[in-house]
C-alpha cells in the first residue's frame, strides 16, 4: 500500500485549522472536565473554615455593602422591588460573568506547564472553568430563591412573575457565553501580551458599572442611556429581574442586537482561541 | 510485514528568539497583512532562504527536514546531544506544538510522557491526583477506575494514598505519577528522558515495564534518552538528531555506535603552532592540551575502564618563576569531581610541559570537561583555561542485570569482599 492513499487516523501539519477540535474529540476528554471541576472544587474548600459556605458568604457579604452604600448612603431608588432582593439578583448574575470571564481569561497563562507538556483538546480547560463557576451560580441562585421566598411569605411583597420567567435559562446561558467569549478572547491576548492582564480585572471593575446591577435602567437619564444600552449585558440584566422579580425593561430589538453580538463574539472568540492556541504554546 | 504507524515527513521547526516585547505586536500585524492579506511571502522567514534564517540570531531552525517512519510495535530511540531537537520533535508529535512546515501522520491512540506528574496538584490526595492524572493523559473513567489498584500497588505507596501530594517525598511522587503513567495503553507510547528522576529501584521497575509493553503487547514506542545503554537494550531502531537535522537513521546497535564515535572525537585535542594565536595572556599562553587514551583499538569508544592521560604543553613568557599547573575535572552539569594539583617547578622562558593520568575503573559514565589552571608560587592565578578538554566516558557492565543509569559522578573499583560466612543446614 502506498503511503499517499493509506487512511490515516490523525495528522499533524503546520497549518492551524480554525474549527480547533472536533465535538467528538471533547466529548473522549469529558472526564478530564469533570475532573477538573472536581479539582477546583477540592481547592476551594479545603482548608477553609467555613468550607462550602464561602459561596453563599460572599455574596450575602457583597449584599449587606450593597444595600448599605447603595440603598441607606446613595439612596438608588429601586421600584416596587425590595432593595435587597433588587441587589441580590444583580450580584448573583454578576457574579456568573465576572467570575466566568475573569476564570477563563487566564487559561493560557495559568496551564503553560501543563499544555507545553501534554495534548488534549485546549477548550477543556476554559469549559471547565466556566462550569465550575456556573455549578457555583446554581447554588447562589438557590440563595436568590430562598430569599425570594422569604420576601413573599413573611414580608408580604407580591411579585408578578409571568411567562417571562421562561426566559431565565435563555438569560443564563447567554450570560455564560459571554463571558465564556470574553474569556477565550482574552486569554489569547493576555498570553501573548502579558501586561493586559490587568486590563481584565480593570474592564471587569469598569464594566460592572455600565450594566444594571446596581441600579435600573430606568432610572439612567435618557441622555446617556444609549451608553448602557450599547453593553449587550444590560438587557440580559434587566430580563433576569424581569423574569424573577417581576420587574425589569427590556424592548425586543435589544435582546435581539444582545443575542447577535453574543454568538459573533462567541464564534470569533472560538475562532481565534484555536486558531492561536497551538502557536501560543511557542511564547507562553 | 508490521504496518506504518507514524509517518513524519519533511518536518521542520523555526523558534523565534528573544523576548516578545514591544515591536512583536506590530511584527504580527505586518507579517499577517502580508502573508493573509497580500498573499506574498512570509517577510519573516522563508523555506527556500533557510541558511539565511538560520544564520540570522533572530530564528533557530530547531528541526530541518525531518522524515521517517515507524512500524508497530517499534521501539523507536532517539539520541543527539542537548538542543539538537530531540524534544521538540517529541513535542510535534505529542500535538503540543505545531511544525513550522511538513507533517506527521499517525494512526492510533497516541500517548505522551514529556514529564512526570504533568497535572499534579500539591494540594490533592494521592487518590484524587492519580485520577486527574489520569484525565489529562488521556485514561477514561471506567480505565483509572479499573487499574487504580494495580496503580496503587506499583507505586508502592498504599498507606499514604489520602495524603495530599505535597507531604510525599518527591521519590514518592515520582512513582505515583509515573505508576499512572506505567499504566497508560494507548497505541504509540512517547517517553522523554523522565526516567532520570527517581531511585534506582523504580527505574529498572519503568524500565522493564516499558519493555514489557513494546515486546509483548505490540505498542510503539518513541523514546528519548541520554544513556545509550537505555536506548540500545529498550530500542530496535534509533534515530540520531544532530542540531535539528537528521544524522542518522537505522538499527540501534550501529547508530549508538556511531553516536559514540561520533561525540568522541570533539575537543579530545587542540594544538596552536604560534603564541600569538593561542590562548593564554602575558604570562603563559597554552601550545597544547590532548587527552589520550590508553586503548589497545584507537576507535573503540571511552568506556568507564578505559586510563586517561592529559597532555599539555605551554609557554612559559617570564623567566625564573615557580610555576604549578591544577587539573579540574568537571561533570557536564558543572560539578567539579576533582582539583588534581601538580608539583612546583622553577620555569624559565620556554615550554613546559606537564601530563596527568586519570586511573580507569574510576570515573562514572557520562560527559566530562577537563579545566586547566597554571599557577605562580602555587597561588596566584596566571591563567585558567577552561573547558579545554571535552569527552563522553560509556557504560560497561559486567555480568550485571541491570540497566538504569548508575548513580554518582564516580564509580570506582574498590576492594570489595562478599562472602558467605555461614550456612543454614535444613
Amino acid at each position: 500500500m502506498s503511503a499517499n492513499n493509506k487512511k490515516w487516523d490523525w495528522e499533524i501539519q503546520s497549518r492551524t485549522s480554525w474549527m480547533g477540535s472536533r465535538l467528538d474529540e471533547l466529548w473522549e476528554y469529558r472526564h478530564l472536565l469533570v475532573g477538573l471541576v472536581r479539582r477546583d472544587f477540592l481547592l476551594n474548600y479545603q482548608q477553609t473554615v467555613l468550607g462550602p459556605f464561602w459561596i453563599f458568604f460572599q455574596p450575602i457579604m457583597t449584599l449587606v455593602t450593597y444595600v448599605l452604600v447603595f440603598d441607606k448612603l446613595v439612596g438608588i431608588p429601586t421600584g416596587t422591588v425590595p432593595p435587597v432582593l433588587f441587589y441580590l439578583a444583580g450580584i448573583v448574575l454578576w457574579n456568573l460573568f465576572s467570575d466566568g470571564f475573569n476564570g477563563t481569561s487566564a487559561t493560557y497563562r495559568e496551564n503553560a506547564h501543563i499544555f507545553s507538556k501534554v495534548y488534549f483538546p485546549r477548550l477543556i480547560m476554559p469549559l471547565s472553568q466556566l462550569s465550575t463557576h456556573f455549578m457555583r451560580f446554581l447554588f447562589q441562585m438557590i440563595l436568590l430563591l430562598l430569599v425570594i421566598a422569604y420576601y413573599l411569605v413573611f414580608e408580604d411583597v407580591s411579585i408578578s412573575v409571568g411567562p417571562w420567567l421562561l426566559a431565565l435559562p435563555f438569560v443564563i446561558l447567554l450570560t455564560s457565553m459571554l463571558a465564556l467569549s470574553l474569556g477565550l478572547l482574552f486569554s489569547v491576548i493576555t498570553a501573548k501580551y502579558r501586561d493586559l492582564a490587568n486590563l481584565v480585572g480593570l474592564s471587569i471593575r469598569l464594566l460592572m458599572f455600565l450594566t444594571p446591577v446596581i441600579y435600573s435602567i430606568d432610572y439612567i437619564p435618557e441622555k446617556v442611556r444609549w451608553i448602557v444600552l450599547l453593553n449587550p449585558l444590560t438587557p440580559l440584566f434587566e430580563l433576569f429581574r424581569l423574569s424573577l422579580l417581576g420587574e425589569g425593561t427590556v424592548t425586543i430589538p435589544q435582546l435581539i442586537y444582545s443575542v447577535l453580538f453574543t454568538l459573533f463574539l462567541f464564534a470569533g472568540s472560538m475562532l481565534i482561541f484555536n486558531k492561536q492556541g497551538d502557536k501560543l504554546i511557542d511564547v507562553v | 510485514m508490521a504496518e506504518t504507524v507514524i509517518e513524519v515527513e519533511n518536518l521542520s521547526k523555526l523558534y523565534r528568539l528573544g523576548t516578545v516585547g514591544t515591536g512583536s505586536f506590530r511584527q504580527d500585524v505586518q507579517r499577517w497583512w502580508t502573508t493573509a492579506i497580500l498573499r506574498k511571502e512570509d517577510p519573516f522567514f522563508t523555506l527556500s532562504g533557510a541558511e539565511d534564517a538560520s544564520e540570522s540570531k533572530q530564528f533557530l531552525w530547531a528541526l530541518q527536514n525531518i522524515s521517517f517512519e515507524v512500524k508497530q510495535g517499534e521501539a523507536l530511540g532517539i539520541i543527539g546531544s542537548n538542543g539538537s531537537g530531540k524534544s521538540t520533535l517529541l513535542k510535534i508529535i505529542s500535538r503540543i506544538v505545531r511544525p513550522t512546515s511538513g507533517h506527521v501522520r499517525g494512526n492510533g491512540k497516541v500517548s505522551s510522557l514529556l514529564e512526570v506528574g504533568t497535572g499534579f496538584h500539591q494540594e490533592l490526595s494521592g487518590r484524587e491526583n492519580i485520577y486527574l492524572s489520569g484525565y489529562i493523559l488521556g485514561m477514561r473513567k471506567d480505565e483509572v477506575k479499573t487499574k487504580f489498584d494495580e496503580i496503587v500497588a506499583f507505586s508502592g505507596i498504599e498507606r499514604f494514598i489520602d495524603t495530599p501530594v505535597k507531604r510525599y517525598s518527591s521519590g514518592m511522587y515520582v512513582r505515583l505519577a509515573f505508576a499512572v503513567a506505567a499504566h497508560l495503553e494507548p497505541d504509540i507510547l512517547i517517553v522523554d528522558e523522565v526516567l532520570a528522576v527517581g531511585d534506582a529501584d523504580f527505574q529498572k521497575k519503568c524500565l522493564g515495564k516499558m519493555r514489557d509493553v513494546s515486546q509483548s503487547e505490540g505498542r510503539t514506542i518513541l523514546f528519548v534518552s541520554h544513556s545509550m545503554q537505555a536506548v540500545n537494550n529498550l530500542c530496535d531502531k534509533a534515530l540520531w538528531l544532530n542540531k535539528g537535522k537528521l544524522k542518522e537513521y537505522g538499527e540501534v546497535t550501529s547508530i549508538v555506535g556511531k553516536y559514540i564515535t561520533g561525540v568522541q572525537q570533539y575537543k579530545l585535542k587542540q594544538s596552536w603552532s604560534k603564541p600569538e594565536e593561542a590562548p593564554g595572556n602575558e604570562h603563559v599562553r597554552i601550545k597544547s592540551v590532548e587527552l589520550v587514551p590508553h586503548l589497545l583499538d584507537v576507535n573503540a569508544p571511552l568506556d568507564i575502564r578505559t586510563p586517561l592521560t592529559v597532555k599539555f604543553e605551554l609557554w612559559n613568557m617570564t623567566d625564573d618563576v615557580l610555576l604549578s599547573a591544577g587539573l579540574h575535572l568537571f561533570t557536564y552539569g558543572g560539578e567539579c569531581i576533582f582539583d588534581a594539583p601538580s608539583p612546583a617547578t622553577q620555569c624559565d622562558k620556554g615550554v613546559v610541559k606537564g601530563e596527568c593520568t586519570v586511573p580507569g575503573n574510576f570515573l562514572n559514565d557520562g560527559s566530562y570537561y577537563f579545566s586547566l589552571i597554571i599557577l605562580k608560587n602555587t597561588s596566584v592565578s596566571l591563567f585558567y583555561y577552561e573547558e579545554c578538554l571535552s569527552f563522553d566516558l560509556e557504560d560497561y557492565r559486567e555480568n550485571i542485570q541491570w540497566y538504569g543509569k548508575w548513580w554518582g559522578a564516580v564509580r570506582p573499583k574498590l576492594p570489595f569482599r562478599l562472602e558467605q560466612t555461614e550456612l543454614v543446614l535444613q
